[in-house]
């Protein structure tokens, strides 16, 4: 039979494969051959400039430069601080609670709390940034955190956080952190449900605290997990644009505080009508986004413990 | 288990292999950067008043209709002039916001729409089109006979300075059909009942800002999450103190345009506005819908906004509420104190490659037919670029008043004609307004933009003709 096995296994993949082809992989293509011409994006008209796009790259220090640095910082902060606390809910949900008779449970209502740190999930994210746009907006025009803030007679900013160059992206990266904790907190919880009990019990007559508990038996066996959650939030990272576009003023501002690469990539190609520069970034942030990963999977490479 | 590895059959050279296959494969059919090249023919203006361009009649004509503020009903009925004229004429009638998503490929393919009403946020941006080539110039369009008088060519229809902001070196590429200017707004009903005089000076609204305070009202406010609405304010006091020709120097892009004394004048004026605390506090904040909900609720005295403010407010708005406007109050020593900016707005434009550009030309004169401009003014009550069309309500016709010296109408440019140097002198604006930078350092960072746009071989320059 081995000599039909090509025909057949190819039948099937036709279809998909031509399609991913034509649809995937063909646009990227493209996405490469433009960003070596000055097409606008608005003709049909374009010459090759070689490498032309790429260098004015790293020379435009209004828009790629900050936008460069600020995907940076939320590609470091994000993941930390989303990991770290879909961790910490995720443990004490299952495990961190008063152990009764011996058994291991999360702390009371940990079913109900799973739901509500879900909620955000199911909003889309323009849905999220209108909400959070009113959250955050001045004090005297509704703003939830300035006014509560006021109240207590704290200082808070009188135009609101988003019209604060230093708190805007803080603020985007708050509610980035807010709208994700909660599919990993649900995602790790189902990781740790697959960590027998019998070790937290031997680790409890040992005499271990919840501090042991958690980093000496939860955190290495969800490795795996861990790392897959890094990676997915890293592309996150990289692909914030919707709560920049729907939050922040003038779509980036005030005065390009919150630049994002895929906030810049959308300037360039439909604001400034410069496809091909646009292309050259979004080539870069391709590159990024692959080593990302690659780096990610195998500097986070650790033994497997079958369990 | 034999073929327990069954992924060194499709071996990472070999997907690398079909990789590069597909990517040759695509530069060769490149579908969305390659497309037709064919020019059409140039439309020139024939003897026939009433068919000038030579129109074909049984072609069918591409039109697509911005459906922002103005709606589309007003395009669906000029669509009915054209259709009675030319029965046999089929027409593709497109209602969008999305011009750029929906248009751009259209263009990249060659094969772009007949009529483009390219307005709105998504708009594509005019600069880069014209230094594609890819605009037919509206000389014809100007030079034929009007609709309504054969004797009149439609150039003379217009209002003054109505294809000021459409014309790029003295080439016509777009027709802007409404009228409207950019005005300081006020309540006449607060002012009136609180017996405060209309300022017509900047010292004037000075000496008013502490009376407006003691009734709790802040002088004023402004959308400072898009400062775009500060431009005509800040340019309009600059120019009216140095007179045009400053502005002129602005969009020239003069060498130390921005150094000029009006210019400077005008930066510290607003400058002082946030210093001395007459602005609404969290205006930096404020989109246009808080802003201008703000001040319908009376929690300040001025807006700077354009000329359709209150149709867009008539719903809204409370009802005793009367909006009236004043160009901005002048600085002391002001050459050319009525200088305001006015002129065409909603800029329609015919693409090179347009397939039925004869149409295209008839439908933009059916538009400019008096019949034409008052469906626009009954269908959306705002002004056309069309003379001798009366609206009935107070605000236009108190921005007619503002607009009535041709001398005056002027509408800088520069944020039209380099859409890179925008984005840069915008923010700036919003940075003077919320005291976040002070004047020097504002007009120190016009300047180097103003430079680094002049400097820039890659893009086309424009002036004013003189």
């Amino acid at each position: 039979m081995r000599h039909g096995k090509y025909p057949f296994i190819l039948s099937f993949l036709v279809l998909p494969v031509g399609l991913y082809a034509w649809l995937v992989i063909l646009p990227f293509a493209q996405a490469f051959q433009i960003s070596f011409t000055d097409w606008s994006g608005s003709t049909n008209q374009f010459d090759y400039i070689g490498f032309d796009n790429y260098i004015n790259l790293f020379k435009d220090d209004r828009f790629v430069i900050p936008a460069l640095q600020h995907t940076g910082i939320i590609l470091v902060v994000l993941p930390i601080v989303t990991i770290a606390m879909g961790l910490f809910f995720a443990f004490m949900l299952n495990v961190g609670g008063r152990s009764r008779q011996g058994r291991i449970e999360g702390v009371r209502g940990a079913g109900f709390h799973k739901i509500v740190y879900f909620f955000p999930q199911v909003l889309s994210l323009s849905i999220i940034g209108i909400l959070w746009k009113q959250v955050y907006a001045p004090p005297s025009f509704g703003g939830l955190f300035a006014s509560g803030l006021q109240a207590l007679g704290l200082p808070a900013p009188v135009n609101g956080f988003l019209a604060e160059k230093d708190l805007v992206l803080a603020c985007v990266i708050g509610v980035l952190v807010w709208s994700s904790v909660g599919f990993y907190l649900v995602y790790f919880s189902s990781a740790m449900a697959t960590i027998p009990r019998d070790f937290y019990e031997a680790g409890i007559i040992d005499g271990a605290g919840r501090f042991q508990l958690f980093f000496k038996i939860t955190l290495p066996l969800l490795w795996e997990s861990v790392q897959t959650a890094w990676i997915y939030l890293s592309i996150i990272a990289l692909d914030v644009f919707v709560l920049i576009y729907v939050m922040t003023p003038d779509q980036g501002g005030p005065d390009g505080a919150s630049e994002v690469v895929g906030g810049v990539i959308w300037k360039y190609a439909f604001k400034f009508a410069d496809q091909a520069f646009a292309s050259a970034l979004g080539v870069v942030l391709f590159f990024a986004a692959m080593t990302l990963a690659v780096v990610t999977l195998r500097a986070g490479r650790r033994e497997q413990i079958e369990f | 288990m034999r073929n327990s590895r069954p992924s060194t059959n499709f071996s990472r050279r070999r997907l690398l292999g079909t990789t590069a296959a597909g990517i040759a494969a695509s530069s060769l059919a490149a579908c969305a950067t390659s497309g037709g090249d064919e020019d059409t023919e140039d439309v020139s203006v024939g003897g026939d008043a009433e068919n000038p361009f030579d129109v074909d009649p049984a072609a069918p004509l591409d039109v697509v209709i911005f459906d922002g503020g103005f709606g589309d009903q007003y395009a669906v009925e000029h669509q009915k002039l054209y259709q009675a004229k030319y029965p046999d004429a089929e027409i593709e009638h497109l209602a969008t916001q999305q011009i750029s998503e929906t248009q751009q490929p259209r263009f990249a393919q060659g094969e772009p729409a007949d009529v483009i009403d390219n307005s709105g946020a998504q708009e594509i941006p005019i600069d880069s089109l014209i230094n594609d080539g890819e605009l037919a110039e509206l000389t014809p369009l100007l030079d034929a006979p009007s609709f309504d008088d054969p004797d009149v060519p439609v150039r003379d229809t217009l209002r003054e300075g109505s294809l000021a902001k459409g014309t790029f070196n003295g080439k016509v590429y777009a027709l802007n059909y409404a009228f409207s200017a950019w005005t300081i707004w006020y309540d006449n009903k607060l002012f009136t009942d609180m017996g405060w005089p209309v300022p017509e000076t900047w010292d004037e609204m000075l000496d008013l800002c502490p009376d407006i305070q003691a009734e709790g009202i802040a002088p004023w406010v402004y959308t400072g999450v898009h400062p775009v609405y500060l431009y005509d304010m800040f340019l309009m006091l600059a120019g009216r103190h140095g007179g045009v020709d400053v502005l002129k120097n602005l969009d020239n892009l003069e060498p130390d345009a921005w150094s000029q004394e009006s210019v400077g004048l005008a930066a510290e004026a607003m400058y002082k506005l946030w210093e001395d605390g007459y602005v609404l506090e969290g205006a930096p904040g404020l989109d246009h819908i808080q802003s201008q909900t703000a001040f319908n609720e009376r929690k300040a005295a001025f807006i700077p906004v354009g000329s359709w403010l209150p149709n867009e407010q008539k719903s809204i708005a409370p009802d005793d509420f009367e909006y009236a406007p004043i160009g901005v109050p002048y600085l002391e020593g002001s050459a050319q104190p009525g200088l305001i900016s006015a002129g065409g707005e909603e800029p329609f434009i015919v693409p090179d490659k347009a397939q039925n550009k004869a149409g295209a030309y008839e439908y933009l004169r059916i538009m400019l037919s008096q019949e034409g401009a008052q469906i626009f003014g009954d269908t959306v009550s705002a002004a056309t670029v069309v003379k001798g069309v009366e609206l009935d309500n107070l605000a236009a016709q108190l921005t007619d008043e503002l607009v009535s010296n041709p001398d005056d109408l002027f509408q800088p440019q520069f944020r039209f004609w380099y859409s890179k140097m925008d984005e840069e002198v915008r923010p700036a604006l919003g940075a003077l307004m919320s005291g976040e930078s002070n004047p020097d350092e504002f007009l120190d960072r016009m300047q180097t933009v103003a430079d680094e746009t002049a400097a820039d071989d890659s893009i086309e320059h424009f002036t004013h003709d003189e």
